[in-house]
């Protein structure tokens, strides 16, 4: 029942460097792993007194104590990615709920041997078994059965994405004021949350962004996120790139090497001006990477985001010329006048509430021109003067005006969102076929229920 | 949660209370009564410190980070509080724990790599193929909960070095006595803030200038720890324990003459002094420190080959290098 979308999101960066040599990503987009896998697993019964029997680690081979086709039944395929997939499911005995379920995939299909567990997904199990807050993604268990990772997650039934999607296709209007603000203030809260813990997400948009029926907004997919406490190498070092390229922040496009949790709250910014303008307000094409060694300069992402913000200056960001690719700037603007005759942050955002009809008169059904300060404070050049999270939740259009924001980002809204569309051509799910079967994946507009849609690069 | 001890997996998951480690260990020797009896082993402790000798002999040569080392023995140490070690092969374990800690702690290193590394020290009869490797992390994981996230006392021991203005030398001191105690049950007992006060407090009171713990000094360090902890438990004034700990550190008397000596014994007083106002549990700092006396001098009886050859008996006979 979905229209095509208006667009998808643009994939998540792949791992580069040495988490792609330790992750080795021969990912293959085509065939797919079934969820259910042969039965033929040891499930030795132990014999005490026998010390031969098949509780030795290694003779007896690893065999899961929990199964996920007894503790949960499939409804469904929610979204695809080089991780793997993601599955709605309904739990067993005891279990009680829906949740999301995400599979990581073996590096090859039908592959018979393990061949180590990807950093990404080491990561994502690491920090999940640790976080727990109300603005974050639950994570309810973590299930490792034949040669496959599953992270059970509490099931959202809804993204920023999806309902941004709602606005341009169905309902043709603007996402409520109050709506953004509530949605905002809770995912501001969650990225404190985890700012507070030393962890930077590196991924944030709005497909990553969950949202429930109840109206919680919770943060999802750290898939990329990682600690930054002293770290024993630079971040960069790491992962070459990070952050989905419309919501990467100019640091990072410029090449930085220490960046810092505040690429978050660039990436924040762009979710505001978003669910604003209900289209990506920096829409750059990605320079893809010819090769696994060099990071190209994404030359059409930093024009999209100085053809509105203008040119960055020494003046407003002290380090800018420290920044390894800012010689890059210089030649920005040859054939782009639009780069030399930037809009303004400013008149873009009044533009943006007047084309989408927030009516100018009415407090409390405007962002206003607090809406506009915080976005300006959000989509600051330099790093270091950027809001923090914290920041960001004690300025005045959250504290300010008449309507604080709501716990719930429904509240008063009577727009009826769609339920997250689950796939059910994948009947073969529900039964122990085993792996290996060819499929091609989704309908091509599959994309506005991808919660987390991670392609290789190149 | 990562930042945050107490709210931390580790913490709330996988700290022991002595008598309930030790009841962990009973229970487990009890269901493998059998195989206790066919294959004896080392004391528990000597085992231990023969686990994480192996981990810094996988480590030294590719010049690994401490941290990932001491990640790698957290897990092993966690990891056999659950499985009989005589079902597993050590060394697999270790080479495997050691993988994952690579990549827990953002240093990631091909699996064949860390391989060819195990191999290496080991022989290949010995570690197994990259699919077995494969294996033993999912089994590592299981075991471990995926809490893969482990705090340790370094970061404490950077914020001290700070409050205290300790030289070099004592914060050298301090360090190896934290990489110490990962070859004891104590990272599985205290926070890890109390193991860096402790090793603080110890390193500032032995300040001898033998900082390294080399393995013949070992009896020499639990004399010294020994006096530590009198100076520890004695109700007196921080000044009367800045004065004694000059007479129980034999070279800390020596260097006390001049301004060096009159700073270090500041140092003395600043910590006793912060030690009492803090609301440090000093009893699990004289337990930890208990812990290092006995380690050290258990270490003095410790026989790496005696401990190899115990151990590969009974991977070589079940076949579990297979």
């Amino acid at each position: 029942m979905n229209p095509p979308p208006l667009y998808s999101d643009p994939p998540s960066p792949g791992p580069t460097g040495a988490a792609a040599a330790a992750a080795h990503s021969s990912v293959s987009q085509q065939p797919q792993p079934q969820l259910h896998t042969p039965s033929k697993t040891t499930t030795t019964t132990a014999n005490l007194n026998d010390p031969a029997d098949g509780r030795n680690m290694l003779a007896g081979g690893y065999s899961s104590k929990k199964r996920v086709t007894e503790r949960y039944e499939i409804v469904g395929f929610i979204s695809s990615g080089t991780y793997g997939r993601v599955y709605k499911a309904r739990g067993r005995d005891g279990q009680v709920g829906e949740f999301a379920i995400k599979k990581f995939k073996p590096d090859k299909e039908g592959e018979v041997q393990y061949t180590g567990i990807s950093q990404s997904a080491i990561r994502e199990m690491a920090l999940c078994t640790e976080l727990s807050h109300p603005n974050v993604v639950h994570t309810v268990e973590i299930i490792l059965e034949n040669k496959c990772i599953f992270i059970v997650f509490e099931y959202a039934e809804h993204d920023l994405l999806q309902i941004i999607h709602h606005h341009t296709q169905s309902a043709r209007y603007a996402i409520p004021a109050r709506t953004i603000k509530s949605i905002l203030y809770q995912l501001l809260h969650g990225l404190l949350y985890l700012h507070r813990n030393w962890v930077i997400h590196r991924d944030l948009k709005p497909a990553n962004i969950m949202v429930t029926s109840a109206g919680e907004v919770k943060i999802g997919d750290l898939g990329l996120a990682r600690l930054f406490y002293k770290p024993l190498h630079s971040l960069f070092t790491g992962d070459k790139v990070v952050v989905t390229i419309w919501y990467r922040a100019p640091e990072l496009l410029l090449g930085s090497r220490h960046y810092t949790p505040a690429v978050d709250l660039w990436a924040v910014g762009c979710i505001f001006a978003e669910l604003l303008w209900l289209r990506p307000i920096f829409k750059g094409e990605e320079a893809k990477m010819d090769n696994k060694k060099s990071v190209p300069f994404q030359r059409n992402q930093m024009q999209k985001i100085v053809e509105v913000m203008g040119m960055p200056t020494k003046e407003r960001w002290p380090l800018l010329t420290s920044m390894p690719e800012h010689q890059h700037l210089q030649s920005l603007g040859a054939g782009n006048p639009r780069v030399l005759r930037p809009q303004g942050l400013e008149n873009w955002y009044n533009a943006c509430l007047q084309a989408n009809k927030y009516p100018a008169d009415k407090p409390g059904a405007t962002p206003g021109a607090d809406g506009f300060a915080l976005l300006s404070g959000l989509l600051e050049y330099d790093p270091q003067k950027r809001l923090t999270a914290e920041q960001a939740l004690q300025h005045d259009y959250f504290t300010k005006q008449a309507d604080p924001p709501s716990e719930n980002c429904f509240e008063g809204s009577r727009t009826e969102y769609p339920h997250r569309r689950v796939s059910q051509e994948d009947h073969d799910l529900r039964t122990s076929s085993i792996s290996g079967a060819k499929r091609t994946g989704v309908a091509a507009d599959d994309s506005l229920m991808r919660p987390s849609k991670r392609l290789k690069e190149g | 949660m990562a930042a945050n001890y107490w709210a931390s997996s580790q913490r709330l998951h996988w700290t022991f209370t002595k008598p309930g480690l030790a009841e962990t260990r009973r229970q487990m020797e009890e269901n493998e009564k059998a195989l206790h009896k066919q294959y004896p082993l080392p004391e528990q402790r000597l085992i231990s410190i023969f686990l994480m000798h192996q981990v810094n002999k996988l480590a030294k040569r590719m010049n690994y980070k401490q941290q990932i080392i001491a990640t790698a023995q957290v897990y092993i140490r966690r990891f056999y509080t659950k499985v009989e070690i005589r079902r597993t092969n050590p060394f697999l374990v270790v080479t495997t724990a050691f993988y994952l800690a690579c990549k827990t702690e953002e240093s990631p290193q091909h699996i064949r790599v860390i391989l060819a590394e195990g191999r290496n020290n080991w022989g290949a009869e010995i570690i197994p193929d990259q699919s077995k490797m494969g294996e033993c992390e999912f089994t590592l994981i299981s075991e471990l909960n995926s809490q893969l996230i482990v705090h340790h006392p370094y970061r404490t021991l950077y914020e001290l070095q700070q409050t205290f203005s300790l030289p070099n030398d004592e914060f050298s001191t301090a360090w190896h006595i934290i990489n110490d105690h990962y070859l004891t049950d104590l990272p599985l007992l205290y926070p890890p803030h109390v193991i860096a006060v402790t090793a603080v407090f110890l390193a500032v009171v032995i300040r001898p200038a033998q900082n390294a713990l080399l393995p013949h000094q070992h009896q020499h360090h639990a004399g010294n720890l020994a006096g530590a902890l009198q100076s520890l438990t004695s109700p007196q004034s921080a000044a009367a324990i800045a004065t004694q700990a000059g007479v129980h550190g034999p070279t800390a008397g020596a260097g006390a003459s001049g301004s060096a000596g009159a700073a270090a014994q500041g140092r003395i007083v600043k910590v006793v002094n912060w030690l009492a106002e803090s609301r440090i549990d000093m009893e699990a700092v004289v337990d930890a420190t208990q812990e290092l006396i006995s380690l050290y001098e258990v270490w003095d009886q410790f026989n790496e080959k005696a401990c190899k050859d115990a151990v590969l008996r009974f991977v070589q006979a079940r076949g579990l290098d297979k």
